[in-house]
């Protein structure tokens, strides 16, 4: 492989509501980056010897790559339907690889034990047979028919219910799942893992969501999110391998692993491998 | 994952990422996700034989002839990590160390080391005092063994280790 | 009593975690400290000057230490918690009451410089907290020669609550716990306690509930 394919990818770089002249220091991919309002009101992004990064404003986040991206950044046509709370959950960093961040936001088994008494509960540990799927025209990882029990699904959520997902990967650093949206049957509420790559084995995480709730508080659904991400934080920063391994060999996959062996097939496929180790070690 | 932050219920090791829970002999007995399935017997993690010798667990080096050392007389107080070789604490302590113990004399008092080396500058320090010591001589002894972990570093640091 | 809170503040949990122990109930006013900034917006710094959360407010007392707080909650609801009077265990209680304040400026800081982007010294942030966490291994390896599993008796008092929710979240901010075994004892037996509640990055103790017993089809 001569070039990184996933130097052409956008990435969350930061807060567009934090956006200012000042600018923030970050970084992409190992590249010292700024982050800044530009005197056209746009995001203003240079990389490391000054040239200017292409850029934009979406779903709560500026976005930034240090290539040249082939397509516009992907649609959440949810996003844009009247009546969503769009919620700006916040940084959180993690010293881990960003395509681990992504893969445990797509795994479900492990809600009894970092979740406990909120995303999930034991006895009620079973993952059910879903469906996954890459799909060939979008060019993403999908995966449907996904269930489970959960104790409080979400702040809307009053005592337990069976919670329907459908998890979406459409870029390598970036997911979105759809789950049952309490107070409105019928809609999926939106909550989205953008993860923007600092270093293989180092992220900030921007969670995002856009969800029906007219009732909670914005700040009780920014800590709710934020409570359940640090829960996983730890477990994150504690896995081995530290880089994710794509080869089949040193982890062991079951039936409730099948969207995180689908991520890894599509990673490898297109070379996203910035975070990841080809061989077994 | 790592198991030492999993949790022991009855005589399985479960881990706290996704609960699968393995028996002393290390297979999986247990996959929560899947509670229907027997797991493979090629589900297993590594082991390592213990042996608990007078309030000191031992592993094994590979397949030593006998059993651990005895330190009879003596009980185990605390561990403690010194962020510095043996020839450090060696020096700290104006003594050399026998058969892997350190003995380190401090106001009037003897306590001995037991010394593990961790890194190439670290030691992890068992620190043994007479098994009749009460109290108050027990802390003097977990005093003194601060003491020197302080000179240990204090020579590991400014590199007058001999 | 109402407390300004913010889930992810060690601070806060320390005011969450006595009063779940003590069997207060508080009216939680949860506050946008990440990313809203809210501590400093004028309704909080008009509470606290000094921006910082937690607040308890009851009546006309406003507390912006959590010390104090905790100290509060005991008195109140479940004296056993503030200790023996006795002058050693009395002072005993008072040192860790002061050191906690140690981990806070050492150990919270690198936590927040690791996870929540703060600005901070990393390499001397953890040096401190490496310190004081040697401080408390030594402070509680003595206190089971005594006899006593907690930092002033045998049974938890505010102390322990005001030492421990940083110290267990160090490995937020990358200084690890393994080289301290009586913090880890010690840390158990505060996650042991009747009443206990976590918060994220402390995980609960799962052996405490018997394994299940799973025959399928319970989703």
């Amino acid at each position: 492989m001569t070039r990184n394919a996933m130097i052409d990818e956008w990435y969350p770089v930061g807060l567009a509501s934090q956006l200012d002249a000042h600018g923030r220091k970050t970084a992409l991919m190992g590249e010292p980056i700024e982050v800044r309002l530009g005197e056209d009101g746009n995001a203003k992004v240079t990389g490391g010897n000054g040239r200017v990064l292409r850029a934009c404003i979406r779903y709560g986040h500026v976005w930034a790559s240090l290539g040249d991206p082939q397509k516009p950044l992907f649609a959440i046509p949810e996003a844009d339907q009247p009546g969503r709370r769009l919620v700006d959950v916040g940084v959180v960093r993690v010293r881990c690889s960003p395509l681990r961040a992504v893969e445990n936001f797509l795994d479900i088994a492990h809600f009894p034990f970092v979740h406990t008494d909120i995303l999930g509960a034991e006895p009620h540990t079973e993952v059910q047979n879903y469906k996954v799927e890459i799909r060939e025209d979008e060019d993403e990882v999908w995966a449907t028919q996904v269930q489970f029990y959960q104790p409080q699904a979400a702040k809307s959520a009053e005592g337990g219910i069976t919670t329907q997902y459908m998890y979406r990967v459409p870029a390598p650093t970036c997911s979105i799942l759809y789950k049952t949206c309490p107070p409105r049957p019928g809609e999926w509420d939106v909550i989205t893992l953008f993860v923007q790559p600092l270093a293989e084995d180092l992220c900030d995480v921007w969670p995002w969501m856009a969800l029906f709730d007219d009732e909670t508080p914005m700040t009780d659904l920014i800590h709710f999110q934020q409570t359940i991400f640090v829960q996983d934080r730890s477990i994150l920063e504690n896995q081995i391998p530290g880089l994710l391994p794509l080869d089949p060999g040193m982890e062991i996959p079951t039936r409730a692993d099948l969207t995180s062996v689908a991520y890894r097939r599509w990673l490898k496929r297109h070379g996203y491998t910035y975070g990841a180790q080809l061989v077994a070690q | 994952m790592r198991l030492s932050h999993g949790f022991v219920r009855g005589e399985t090791l479960s881990c706290i990422y996704h609960g699968w829970s393995y028996a002393q002999a290390g297979n999986c007995l247990r996959i929560p996700a899947h509670p229907a399935l027997t797991p493979p017997d090629t589900i297993r993690v590594v082991t390592q034989p213990v042996e608990d010798g007078g309030g000191i667990i031992w592993i094994p080096a590979g397949e030593p002839a006998a059993g651990p050392p005895r330190f009879d007389g003596l009980a185990p107080l605390r561990s403690m990590m010194v962020e510095a070789g043996i020839a450090a604490l060696e020096t700290a302590a104006g003594t050399k160390a026998a058969e892997g113990l350190l003995d380190y004399t401090h106001a009037g008092r003897t306590v001995r080391l037991l010394l593990t080396l961790e890194g190439k500058a670290r030691t992890l320090m068992h620190v043994l005092v007479d098994q009749d010591s009460n109290p108050t001589e027990r802390i003097a002894a977990s005093r003194a063994a601060e003491a020197l972990r302080r000179a240990a570093e204090h020579v590991a640091a400014s590199g007058t280790a001999r | 009593m109402k407390l300004y809170d913010y889930v992810l503040s060690p601070s806060c949990y320390k005011v969450r975690l006595m009063a779940a122990l003590t069997g207060v109930a508080l009216d939680i006013r949860p506050v946008d400290f990440h990313p809203g900034g809210e501590h400093r917006g004028p309704e909080l710094l008009a509470l606290n000057p000094a921006g910082s959360i937690p607040i308890l407010e009851d009546g006309d007392l406003v507390l912006t230490e959590s010390s104090a707080m905790l100290v509060y909650l005991a008195a109140k609801a479940a004296p056993q918690w503030l200790g023996n009077d006795a002058a050693g265990p009395a002072a005993r209680v008072q040192q860790w009451l002061s050191f906690s304040h140690r981990l806070t400026a050492s150990l919270g800081a690198a936590r927040l410089h690791e996870m929540l982007l703060r600005p901070g010294n990393i390499d001397a942030l953890r040096g401190q907290g490496t310190a004081a966490l040697r401080e408390l291994e030594a402070g509680l390896v003595e206190q089971r020669i005594r006899g006593q599993r907690f930092l002033a008796s045998d049974r938890p008092t505010v102390a322990d609550i005001a030492c421990f929710p940083y110290v267990a979240l160090a490995p937020d901010g990358g200084v690890l716990l393994d080289p301290y075994p009586a913090i880890r004892l010690w840390s158990r037996a505060i996650r042991a306690i009747d009443g206990f509640i976590e918060m994220p990055g402390i995980h609960r103790l799962h052996e405490l509930k018997p394994e299940p017993v799973l025959g399928g089809g319970e989703a």
